[in-house]
């Protein structure tokens, strides 16, 4: 035992070259001893650090951690530990070390013993995960403001919707309004223009009497549309009131009826099958006109408009065809939709685009639906399949 | 003491980056700041810490005052046994917040006789711009190394440069890393210390890293220089003979901008004569207020 005690370095020696930077100061930071490996790791002899204060060696930041932190620690408790501290080598650069100290009190006054241990790696490491997590934050950051600013112009956008919404809604119910009453003066004027007829007119007066009596009637027709639409639109939808009717005598009368409205074009009424059903004869009277007075504005002006009123197992077809320029491809998927027009200039065109829209409902309020097909080879047809409820 | 203040703090929830909820708490200033207080007497000295640091730094200076005077002791939210969660960034972001604090404390608790300041480092200035915000509370001001701009500015010294600062906030980043919370480091027993009791050490310059960290850059950007120009009230100076934190020359500017101040120096290396020459410090204080006339010396 006592041969291996002989062999082992002395405590002066141990100190000397310890693994850790050992220090002993005044209470002021004077040093007053120092170990081999401290003046190793900052490259200054020994003769250079005796007598200068431990604090002076440490960086800027490390100087005031010191003062604000490790020394009131000191004077309050007698020790810290684990306080990282940048100390500056004789060339200049920094090196970290792990700073712990004590401090006692002597017959000489206190005095501060002071371990530090090397810490580059830790803190390259250190470096790096405070990065990281502040990379992580801002990213964080990044993400919520723009989640933020999603939301906020998807609230935008619902808010513009809604008041778009609100606006349409509006107009649709000025269009019903103006419409419902117009239809006063209309019925006056229309009246007022009969009593004139019954006095004896000259040929001119007769004529523009004619123009009056037109006019009026496809004003009149203009604004059952526009009623339709907004009862359509902003109403519960188009009411009809079925009852059992003769489906060709129905059509028929309507056909008659259309052929004085436009006494330059031929119109032909096809029947197919029995004739007995239940429908609104009012309305199917307004879709065959609907239908008619499109042909006549669309269609060729030397071409027959054919209106067919047919039975088939399950549905009633009603459908017109005229033959004429066909439909555009690109309009076939709106055309039944209110406002557009089938030729954007043409100045003829008889109603505001209302039309197509109204027969589409007409349809569906008996259960059915409109179709279409148009070529320049078969010309345009417009079908309306009407449900063929049991008498 | 004990009394409930009405506290207009308003406690923000940034929720999901909206401001979902904006909440009026109501907050015993005595809890808020972990007031405490001792003596009584014909004026009352309130005492408040620096930066790093709590209430306890005053121990070897307060007790003694107590015998004569009313002694008011508290710790600036965010440090000590502060309550951390009054803590919030956009009231603290300068030293007005800690001054509004200040003014709670002072209005709450202090007796009816004159009112003394004593501020350690930043908290001078806290107790300047308290007394600027709502004059009429303080009869004097003790500081103790004060410093109005701790940067250097053309021909002014404040012993800093801007660097020098960010290389304490990096020292302060790596040292509170891996701190959890509101915990300590680990410290080393303190064998020779046995009159201070576990409680007390464990809670000693705890401070959590934010906070910390937010409050350093408060105090080491602050430029009050200006400010303290307007300061009328009677005020003691005392400046250390070595002293990293206030240079010679920052108590020599101050001396100068607030009229009528009195400067004395302490014999002391360091930032904090009150913990390593607190005799001095108590002599020098209980000169000035037997000079300035605030209070009588009483023996």
């Amino acid at each position: 035992m006592s041969n291996d005690g002989d062999a082992l370095p002395g405590s002066d020696e141990l100190i000397e070259n310890a693994p850790c930077a050992l220090l002993l100061t005044l209470d002021d930071g004077t040093i007053k001893r120092v170990n081999q490996t401290f003046c190793q790791w900052l490259g200054m002899p020994r003769e250079a650090l005796l007598g200068r204060r431990f604090q002076d060696l440490l960086s800027m930041g490390g100087k005031l951690f010191h003062q604000t932190h490790c020394l009131t620690l000191l004077q309050m408790r007698g020790s810290v530990s684990e306080v990282k501290l940048d100390l500056l080598r004789q060339d200049g650069s920094t090196v970290s070390m792990i700073f712990n100290a004590v401090r006692r009190q002597t017959p000489q006054g206190y005095r501060q013993e002071l371990a530090l241990f090397g810490a580059q790696e830790r803190t390259t490491y250190e470096r790096e995960l405070t990065a990281s997590q502040k990379m992580a934050e801002e990213l964080l950051l990044q993400q919520l403001a723009s989640q933020k600013e999603l939301s906020s112009a998807q609230n935008r956008l619902r808010l513009a919707q809604t008041e778009a919404d609100i606006r349409a809604t509006f107009a649709e119910q000025m269009v019903g309004f103006v419409s419902h009453d117009l239809r006063n003066p209309l019925a006056a004027i229309k009246m007022a223009a009969g009593l004139i007829g019954l006095d004896p007119l000259s040929e001119r007066q007769q004529r523009s009497l004619g123009h009056v009596m037109v006019s009026v009637e496809r004003a009149q027709r203009l604004i059952v549309n526009l009623l339709d639409f907004t009862q359509a639109r902003v109403g519960r939808g188009i009411t009809v009131l079925a009852q059992a009717i003769d489906l060709h005598k129905v059509i028929g009368a309507c056909v008659e009826e259309l052929r004085l409205m436009f006494p330059e074009r031929t119109l032909i009424h096809r029947t197919v099958g029995e004739g007995a059903c239940s429908a609104d004869a009012d309305r199917l009277f307004e879709l065959v006109e609907n239908l008619v007075s499109n042909a006549v504005a669309y269609g060729a002006a030397d071409s027959d408009i054919v209106v067919t009123s047919a039975f088939e197992a399950q549905w009633i077809k009603v459908s017109v065809h005229n033959h004429g320029a066909p439909i555009a491809q690109n309009l076939l998927g709106s055309l039944f939709e209110p406002m557009l027009f089938g030729v954007a200039d043409d100045n003829d065109a008889h109603t505001v685009g209302l039309g197509l829209f109204i027969v589409r409902e007409i349809a569906r309020a008996h259960w059915g639906d409109v179709s279409l097909t148009s070529s320049e080879k078969e010309g345009t047809t417009f079908v309306a399949s009407l449900a063929r409820p049991v008498v | 003491m004990g009394s409930t203040a009405t506290l207009g703090a308003f406690v923000s929830i940034d929720l999901m980056g909206f401001w979902t909820a904006c909440v009026v708490i109501r907050m015993s200033v005595q809890l808020r700041n972990n007031v405490n207080v001792m003596g009584d007497g014909p004026a009352t000295l309130v005492f408040a810490h620096g930066f790093g640091c709590d209430q306890n730094m005053w121990r070897f200076m307060a007790p003694l005052f107590a015998e004569r005077y009313r002694v008011v002791l508290f710790d600036m939210v965010g440090n000590g046994q502060s309550e951390i969660h009054a803590w919030f960034k956009r009231k603290y972001d300068s030293l007005d917040g800690y001054a509004s604090d200040l003014l709670e404390i002072v209005k709450e608790f202090a007796g009816p006789g004159p009112v003394i300041h004593v501020g350690h480092s930043v908290s001078a200035m806290i107790g300047a711009l308290a007394d600027l915000k709502e004059p009429g509370h303080f009869a004097a001001h003790v500081m103790i190394g004060p410093s109005p701009c701790y940067i250097n500015d053309g021909d002014y010294i404040g012993g800093f440069t801007r660097q020098d600062i960010e290389s304490l906030l990096e020292a302060l980043d790596s040292n509170y890393l891996g701190w959890s919370g509101n915990i300590a480091p680990v410290i080393m027993g303190a064998p020779e210390q046995p009159e201070l009791g576990q409680e007390l050490t464990d809670s000693f310059c705890r401070a959590d890293p934010e906070i910390a960290k937010q409050f350093a850059r408060v105090t080491f950007m602050s430029d009050h220089r200006q400010d303290i120009q307007r300061l009328a009230t009677k005020t003691l100076i005392l400046q250390c003979s070595d002293d990293l934190i206030a240079p010679v020359q920052v108590g020599d500017f101050l001396h100068r901008a607030i009229a009528g101040s009195t400067l004395r120096q302490i014999e002391n290396v360091g930032h904090c004569p009150h913990m390593s020459a607190p005799g001095a410090c108590i002599d020098a204080i209980d000169q000035f207020l037997a000079d300035s006339g605030v209070v009588a010396l009483v023996k």
